[in-house]
């Protein structure tokens, strides 16, 4: 076991604690902080989903809104059927659509909806991916073509009324009945299907970072060419990358859309897909663990601070970040880092200036 | 046929718009490889300077041009110092840093100024419209033209005829030998960085007649600008006019045929097309290479 | 039988035309030098073979199938490899896992999805015992002295194993006594593998080449034993440039 895989495995134990008996107790097991919690949790799945393409593999995904709206929708429209029993969902009526549009049949089915919830994400993160990779775009391009596609996804959502909702999004939704269990998004067990989803996301995060796979992919991210002169084809792990990013971005959005009760149309927006730049990068790019506590915890300071000062938070949100940024490229997590190494340097010198000096040969061997 | 005509000219107007924008953004881009996400807060800064101006001080837009020009600049050369400066060799970060001080930008104002939407009226030398049978054109709409191609001109002459622009093109081809022969690379950034951020300040100045000025404004914008930017290739001032005028006149063109929102999607989708198979642009600069 | 057969490659970069017909072949376990002076095309003929530059005309066959249009990636697994002028390895990377991303026998990603990234390792410490860098295996590899990171990328050529290796001045910026143990190493490599070496350290080229060739202008000049190279009056010409 190297060092790094010990120590991902300790912070994800420490992580697991905190989130699975930690919180709740402090949070006294109030339903309502539970269920705001939950949101965080589902929030910190897309961020890590981030930081795979990103801190992972060097493919700064300005889109990934758009594949959680996927998610988000897909489980809205299954829950949309679910309310409106027999009958056509509300907002179709107002827009003149009098049969179910042939996208929203299969929707009934529960297993089909997280089916797609998870693949139609990957499916079309991948193609365009594939558009992208087989070019060999990278770097600022790859973040312009993703943000260019948000910004055209957004608008084709809003557009089609009749079949999204429009700028309302899906709203009025039915609880998720899952067999034996009619989800209450205000409790302890919603809590912790939210926990357990965000436990099995990081635990898949940390195992494709730490498979040849993920160190292919660290390799494409410092020399793709020099990689290609090695037999890997690059732009097939590229887009395995993005499929992957794009299916845990689906999976956080149906989440998502369980703890609101509503999708929108915001979802997809341009600033919601910085929000969640933010966070990995506050968090540390590089770690999928990092990206999901930056995302936790600059949720939960928003949740308290925007309150107090509701029109200060952004503005306290851009300079922290343009700080991070400038500062502490590699978030909370590489400061943790340095400070390891600064502690432990520390500690060797003063071990060495106890040691007598016959001994500071040996000393310095152990350093 | 008069339909098409005043529609290519809203398509005219709109890339005039679009061109004063990215001009500035292309100068950053072209000279600094800088990815200026705030650029739309600039726009925006020089819309409300102007606003300002006529409301506190009664200053008519063209004679606020100057002014805020060199205001907006001056926040430009604050911003390079402090912040873009630390970044030119890690370009995706200098997306995110400069994206964040676009959100700043956009809540001081808020904060300050308040999110209504403020009005400018334009100047009363150019209301009314100028008609061609049935092509109607608005008189403001016809200066802001003249004037975008203006800025052009002035611009190429500053690039191409110029000492600045003589060493501007120096330290882009190779910072170091530059600096070995005593050209301040980092102070011609600054400079650079200031002027794309004025024309930014103008364009914003130009465009409070025609929309309403919000903090959000600048937003929007941004995302067109820098597709005519990528469009145009790096560091081509004639391609950035000419993708302005594209980019206008297809959005114009889409919304015609189909309506405003597939218009954009339409034009948005092309563009994602335009930069997989020529990622370089239409009209890249020509290097050996 | 060549194991390598480069016939009548031709490619041009606007006009100039950097490899201008060449012709040649190497035989299998046979190290072949490529020299010449500044601009005669050496690097460009390696990059065509290894299929970072597209050819304009001509052909390569490599064990018998044409490479020349093939993607360099699929060239690599067919087992060209190629180490470059600027040493390249990957500097974030530790030392064990610039070996783990080079042994790339099976470089399809489902097989890289079902193994941990330090798999493998034990079989790196032979190579790295043979470069004299079993100590620095969890070293990141941008902390090696510019030796070491010499050392490492032949290190990472020898895990990938390559039948064809491609080198472009392997010996660059060595000591005397690094490019007499990296003389060593080729002629043990030799026994396994076919390579192909632009150098001009001629002493080196003494010390290992089976064959010389020699280029000019993008064409084929000479060819043939050191001996017979080092009499032919062709290449004094050509160096001297009259």
């Amino acid at each position: 076991m190297t060092t790094r895989l010990f120590y991902d495995l300790a912070g994800l134990a420490l992580f697991a604690v905190v989130i699975v008996l930690g919180v709740p107790a402090l949070m006294g097991f109030d339903a309502f902080e539970l269920n705001t919690f939950a949101r965080y949790l589902a929030l910190a799945i897309v961020a890590l989903a981030l930081a795979l393409s990103w801190g992972g593999a060097g493919l700064l995904n300005l889109g990934q809104a758009a594949t959680f709206g996927m998610g988000s929708y897909a489980m809205a429209m299954h829950l949309k059927l679910k309310a409106s029993g027999d009958a056509l969902p509300d907002f179709m009526g107002w827009n003149n659509v009098s049969e179910l549009p042939l996208i929203w049949v299969p929707f009934h089915s529960l297993a089909f909806t997280l089916i797609a919830g998870l693949l139609v994400p990957a499916f079309i993160g991948g193609l365009i991916a594939i558009f992208m990779f087989r070019a060999r775009i990278a770097g600022v391009f790859v973040a312009i073509i993703t943000l260019a596609f948000l910004v055209a996804f957004q608008l084709v959502v809003i557009e089609q009324q009749g079949i999204t909702g429009g700028q309302n999004g899906l709203t009025g939704l039915a609880p998720l009945e899952l067999p034996g269990w009619s989800v209450d998004t205000y409790s302890l067990s919603f809590y912790y299907l939210a926990a357990g989803c965000l436990m099995l996301a990081i635990t898949l995060g940390l195992y494709i970072t730490h498979s040849k796979f993920g160190l292919i992919l660290r390799a494409i991210r410092e020399d793709a060419d020099r990689t290609r002169f090695f037999g890997y084809n690059v732009a097939n792990y590229q887009t395995a990358i993005f499929c992957i990013s794009a299916a845990l971005a689906g999976w956080a959005g149906m989440l998502y859309t369980l703890v609101l009760e509503f999708a929108s149309p915001t979802y997809m927006s341009v600033s919601f897909s910085l929000a969640i730049v933010i966070w990995c990068a506050v968090g540390g790019r590089d770690s999928v663990l990092a990206a999901a506590v930056g995302a936790i915890l600059v949720n939960l300071l928003e949740g308290k601070l925007s309150d107090i000062y509701v029109e200060g938070w952004n503005l306290m949100l851009g300079v922290t970040f343009v700080l991070v940024v400038m500062f502490m490229p590699r978030g909370l997590h590489g400061l943790l880092g340095d400070l390891t190494n600064l502690f432990r340097r520390g500690a060797g010198k003063r071990r060495g200036n106890r040691s007598a000096p016959t001994q500071t040969a040996k000393t310095g061997q152990e350093l | 046929m008069d339909v098409i005509l005043n529609q290519l000219f809203a398509g005219l107007s709109m890339a005039s718009i679009l061109l004063m924008i990215a001009l500035g953004l292309a100068i950053i881009y072209g000279a600094m490889g800088v990815i200026n996400l705030a650029h739309g807060e600039f726009v925006m800064l020089g819309a409300y300077a102007t606003w300002a101006l006529q409301t506190f001080a009664g200053i008519n837009i063209i004679l606020a041009l100057p002014i805020v020009f060199v205001a907006v600049a001056l926040v430009g050369w604050i911003i390079e110092k402090v912040i873009v400066q630390r970044l030119y060799h890690r370009p995706l970060d200098t997306i995110l840093a400069t994206w964040g001080i676009g959100i700043i930008l956009q809540q001081v104002v808020r904060l300050s100024v308040g999110a209504e939407s403020r009005f400018v009226k334009g100047p009363d030398l150019l209301s009314g419209n100028t008609q061609f049978g049935g092509l109607i054109m608005s008189n403001y709409r016809l200066f802001v033209i003249a004037f975008s191609i203006a800025v052009l001109a002035a611009t190429w002459v500053l690039m191409t005829r110029t000492e600045f622009g003589m060493r501007l093109r120096a330290v882009i081809q190779n910072r170091g030998i530059s600096e070995c022969y005593g050209i301040e690379a980092n102070k011609v950034f600054s400079l650079t960085f200031a002027y794309g951020a004025g024309l930014a300040g103008i364009a914003g100045a130009l465009i409070t007649p025609l929309f309403s000025t919000i903090p959000t404004m600048g937003t929007g914008l941004v995302v067109d600008a820098f597709l005519v930017v990528i469009v145009g290739g790096l560091g081509s001032l004639l391609g950035a006019a000419s993708a302005a005028v594209l980019i206008g006149e297809a959005t114009a063109l889409f919304s015609m045929l189909l309506n405003d929102t597939l218009g954009r999607i339409a034009v948005l989708a092309g563009i994602i097309v335009l930069i997989r198979f020529r990622p370089r642009g239409l009209f890249p600069a020509k290097t050996r290479h | 039988m060549s194991h390598l057969q480069v016939t009548d490659l031709r490619v041009d970069f606007g006009g100039l035309r950097a490899v201008d017909g060449l012709t040649f072949g190497v035989k299998k376990g046979e190290i072949l030098c490529l020299l010449g002076p500044n601009g005669a095309g050496k690097s460009t003929t390696l990059d065509l073979i290894c299929g970072k530059t597209q050819p304009t005309g001509g052909s390569v066959r490599f064990e018998d199938v044409e490479i020349s249009r093939m993607f360099e990636f699929e060239r690599a697994r067919r087992g060209v490899g190629r180490k470059f002028q600027v040493p390249s390895v990957y500097k974030e990377l530790t030392v064990a896992e610039n070996l783990a991303v080079a042994q790339s026998r099976k470089p399809g990603i489902w097989h890289a999805l079902t193994r941990l990234s330090h798999s493998g390792r034990d079989r790196f410490e032979p190579i790295l015992e043979k470069v004299g860098l079993e100590k620095r295996a969890d070293v990141v590899a941008g902390n090696l002295s510019h030796g070491e990171t010499q050392w490492l990328e032949i290190a990472m050529l020898i895990a990938q194993d390559s039948r064809l290796i491609l080198m472009d001045e392997p010996t660059a910026g060595m000591t005397i006594q690094e490019t007499a143990r990296t003389a060593e190493i080729f002629r043990t490599l030799s026994k396994s593998h076919t390579l192909i070496v632009v150098e001009h350290d001629m002493s080196f080229v003494r010390t290992v080449a089976d064959r010389i060739i020699v280029m000019n202008r993008g064409a084929l000049l000479a060819e043939g034993s050191i001996t017979e190279i080092e009499a032919n009056e062709d290449v004094k010409t050509a160096y001297l440039g009259h």
